[in-house]
């Protein structure tokens, strides 16, 4: 079934169980966004995600259907978390040192460590470049979509996007020798 | 639309990081927290909307548009009341009738 039949559902005869699909389906992407805009803050995350979801349950009459409902999702959920930024220091606070996350090593010498060193350097980065890192690289959006998500310009995403990555090679010392599993 | 750079190795790593999260019972706590939806949700800011036009229309028929005294600035300035009482009490009319209005279109169950 898909998501236009489910939401479908959900309006018409108010069915849950069609929602708790639509659940399921975008909680993993929903949680593993927010993880990585809290840092790391995994009950934080959840606390949002089930708000983020809530919310789409309130308010799921205004989607239209022109983007993807897991755009319309990313864009909710983009709010819950700058509606906490903004009372949490810790998470307001932008970009932290910009040095490598592990400088003293002199290459990430396993996969698992390169793992651990992305985690470590996708934290550093300004919360808008880890945004659009997260949205496009991760969890496939265009950079368009990544716009619309977090209500900024076009070329702010694709700058955010550049300028990550660029910051991602540079912390990441193993990264070049990297093969994909 | 932006295609991911296969050759990419921060890509890559990035992409293969992306890995799924287990439900662990998430699904259920957020069904157990969605409010009960309200049957006939559209009643209230109907009725919002429709006691604003009906004020909206017994203010243009009652209050006393044409006997407005001429808007002193200087009682303006002076921060005379009553002498600006007859216009202040028409631009607490209009602005309920305004707040009235956005609230029944802006109403969020």
């Amino acid at each position: 079934m898909t998501d236009a039949d489910l939401i479908a559902r959900v309006l018409s005869r108010e069915d849950q169980n069609a929602f708790a699909e639509l659940v399921r389906r975008y909680q993993s992407p929903v949680r593993a966004f927010l993880a990585r805009m809290t840092r790391g803050d995994t009950h934080l995350a959840d606390d949002l995600a089930q708000e983020t979801f809530v919310k789409a349950w309130r308010k799921l009459h205004t989607y239209r259907g022109g983007a993807r409902f897991s755009t319309w999702l990313f864009g909710i959920a983009v709010n819950e978390f700058r509606n906490v930024a903004r009372q949490r220091k810790e998470l307001a606070l932008d970009e932290l040192d910009d040095v490598a996350p592990q400088e003293n090593q002199t290459a990430a010498d396993s996969r698992s460590q390169l793992h651990l060193d992305l985690t470590e350097a996708l934290t550093r980065l300004h919360s808008g470049e880890r945004a659009a890192i997260v949205l496009c690289c991760q969890n496939g959006l265009t950079h368009e979509e990544a716009a619309q998500v977090l209500d900024c310009p076009l070329g702010t995403v694709k700058t955010n996007v550049m300028r990550g990555k660029e910051k991602l090679k540079r912390w990441l010392l193993g990264y070049q020798d990297y093969e994909p599993a | 639309m932006n295609q991911p750079e296969k050759d990419d190795p921060v890509e890559a790593l990035l992409q293969e990081q992306n890995q799924y999260v287990n439900d662990d019972g998430f699904t259920a706590r957020v069904m157990g927290a969605l409010p009960r939806r309200r049957h006939g949700a559209w009643v209230r800011p109907a009725v919002l909307l429709g006691a604003a036009a009906i004020g909206s229309v017994l203010a243009a028929w009652w209050l006393p548009w044409g006997n407005l005294p001429p808007l002193d600035w200087s009682a303006v300035d002076s921060l005379d009341f009553q002498a600006l009482m007859p216009w202040m009490s028409m631009l607490l009319v209009a602005a309920s009738i305004v707040w009235a209005v956005v609230a029944a279109l802006q109403w969020d169950d």
